[in-house]
């Protein structure tokens, strides 16, 4: 099989790979790329547990070809912590509770992530529809709904935070 | 009670979701050793079969194939199961739910491995499939194990039965059906065989049952118990689904013939095939109670599917009989359950053991009374429940805590709250 090379950005770092023209998104991110945060649940886009931030729009990567990341900005649970310090929606999960097995949490922050860069100060409405594509099977909902409402308040702090600084 | 304590009463961040919101948790399919080898298992298409041809041959000469096994490769004993050893590792005999495993193949890579399984070739031998509880009974079906599909029988009797069916004013009569259910959990089966430094075999798995699967794996390698050493990657879910055993023994299997790590990831669609599934059940019961709406008789028949291997279907048909007449104080109670083999999924572990399937006859029958008599259903479960004094249809007296009626009370309260009953109360 001829190879393709891409190039992509992840989590703030670009670079290049040569890879099979038929392989996903997730494997590629799992194996060439060792970002095994990026999870697998049911390979078809119904779970979203390999959910990433894809050009700021939460994708899920197991119904995605590796060629269709060629100039494209990624960002998984190993780009949220930056400098050594956890992100707004890692943090708030932890406090609420919202993790229990885990499995579903990478693809959960990440869609959490993508709607608070959008929308900052989200409803309950608009945290309901946007987390509406990944699946937990432990929690039954209420926390992680509790800990994207935490996140973004949390978030808005911290923006205080800075202007006052 | 005001005692201060550091943890107790307290709500405390959960020690493992640091590495879980990091991503820097380990799950069994995130296991990456040198040299390790892709498994997979070939799995029966039909249900109820023998196996007239085996070719495994093709597969055998595939470059990067590494090793193909049946069950004539197994060292030890070709059966294992958690309360009943009824399960083969591969298939020897028949072939008895869609899904079971005849082959086992590692390969260099995730392509190869698909490729090699393609290449095996089977010929089977049909056999009627089971599929309903009341063929499975019939004299002239099929035996799936031995001479009897009965998996399991289990009787329950308390107080005068027969005498009180002539002393009650309403009797309400019904058959109540529960479907199968799958736990779904988030991860599907996965697992990673090895050999460590100290010529240990040892296998790394998503489960719930490390100690058990230990056993299991030695027993079907004949090796002694202390050869073999199971730890638990962290799981992405179980719910008693991953209280069966996985992949662990296939995994297991592969590495004593490679000596190379073998990692097994189930599909998910593989993985819903062949975990356990939550007993479908079929119940037909008879309540009788007085005018004002006490219960004083259940008699109830469990009829239970557990599929093609027993699993925890033991377990099960012990559970769903005590809990038959719910959390209701029913002075004469019967409960007959019978547990059948089908060629269906196989019925297990699943959060409850049998007992959410009870609930659905024992809250049935109690709105069905209710209905009958005109009264309403908190009331006539405030006039049923359990309290301290009550003795159980196991002969068990409730001498402390139990607060059936408060929750009752303060759950009422709080739908008064925020529920519209302008329609009409509950």
């Amino acid at each position: 099989m001829k190879q393709i090379t891409i190039e992509v950005t992840v989590n703030g770092t670009k670079g290049k790979l040569t890879i099979d023209p038929n392989k996903r998104l997730l494997d590629m991110l799992r194996e060439d790329l060792g970002l095994t945060s990026v999870k697998e649940g049911c390979s078809e886009g119904e779970c979203g547990a390999c959910t990433v931030i894809f050009n700021g729009d939460p994708v899920t990567t197991c119904c995605m070809l590796a060629g269709q990341a060629d100039g494209a900005e990624i960002i998984t649970v190993e780009g949220l912590a930056i400098g050594g310090k956890i992100d707004p929606v890692q943090q708030a999960f932890m406090e609420v509770g919202a993790v229990q097995c885990g499995y579903c949490i990478p693809g959960m922050l990440l869609t959490a992530k993508a709607l608070l860069m959008k929308n900052p100060d989200p409803t309950d409405a608009e945290i309901r529809v946007a987390m509406s594509g990944n699946l937990c099977r432990c929690t039954g909902y209420a926390k992680i709904h509790d800990g994207v409402k935490l996140a973004a308040k949390m978030m808005k702090e911290q923006q205080k935070e800075a202007v006052n600084e | 009670m005001s005692k201060e304590y550091s943890v107790l009463g307290k709500s405390e961040i959960k020690v493992d979701s640091l590495e879980k919101v990091l991503g820097t948790a380990k799950y069994a399919g995130d296991y990456d050793m040198p040299g390790m080898l892709y498994g997979g298992v070939f799995r029966s298409t039909v249900p109820h079969a023998y196996i007239k041809k085996l070719n495994l041959e093709k597969a055998r000469k595939m470059p990067g194939v590494a090793c193909v096994l049946d069950h004539t490769a197994i060292p030890g004993i070709n059966r294992f199961g958690i309360i009943i050893k009824d399960e083969p590792c591969l298939v020897d005999d028949k072939v008895r739910r869609y899904g079971d495993a005849i082959a086992v193949v590692a390969a260099e890579t995730k392509e190869i491995l698909a490729e090699a399984l393609e290449a095996i070739e089977v010929e089977y031998e049909e056999i009627e499939p089971i599929f309903t509880i009341e063929r499975a009974l019939e004299e002239d079906s099929p035996k799936i194990h031995g001479d009897s599909n009965i998996h399991a029988t289990k009787h329950l009797e308390h107080g005068d039965v027969d005498g009180a069916f002539e002393k009650f004013d309403v009797i309400v009569e019904h058959e109540y059906s529960t479907h199968r259910l799958s736990h779904m959990f988030i991860e599907p089966d996965a697992g990673v065989a090895y050999i460590d430094e100290n010529g240990m075999l040892t296998v790394v798995a998503s489960t719930q049952n490390p100690h058990y699967d230990r056993g299991e794996v030695a027993k079907m390698l004949g090796v002694p118990t202390n050869r073999v050493r199971v730890k638990q990657a962290t799981t992405g879910g179980g719910f008693g689904g991953k209280l069966d055993i996985g992949v662990q023994l296939h995994c297991a299997l592969l590495t004593y013939y490679t000596k190379k790590p073998v990692k097994i990831v189930r599909g998910r669609k593989e993985s819903t095939t062949v975990s356990s599934k939550r007993h479908p059940m079929v119940m037909k019961a008879k309540t009788g109670a007085t005018k004002d709406g006490k219960i004083l008789v259940t008699d109830i028949f469990q009829y239970g599917d557990t599929g093609a291997y027993a699993s925890y279907g033991p377990a099960v048909i012990g559970r769903s009989p005590v809990h038959a007449a719910g959390p209701y104080d029913v002075p004469n109670v019967r409960v007959h359950a019978v547990f059948t083999y089908t060629n269906n999924p196989m019925s297990g572990a699943f959060r409850g053991f049998g007992v959410p399937q009870a609930a659905v006859v024992h809250e049935g029958q109690m709105n069905a009374i209710a209905e009958k008599l005109n009264m309403s259903q908190f009331d006539i479960r405030m006039i049923n429940a359990q309290t301290v004094g009550c003795t159980l249809p196991t002969g068990q007296k409730l001498t402390e805590s139990v607060g059936f009626k408060d929750t009752l009370t303060l759950a009422m309260e709080k739908a008064r709250e925020v529920m519209d009953f302008s329609e009409g109360e509950l």
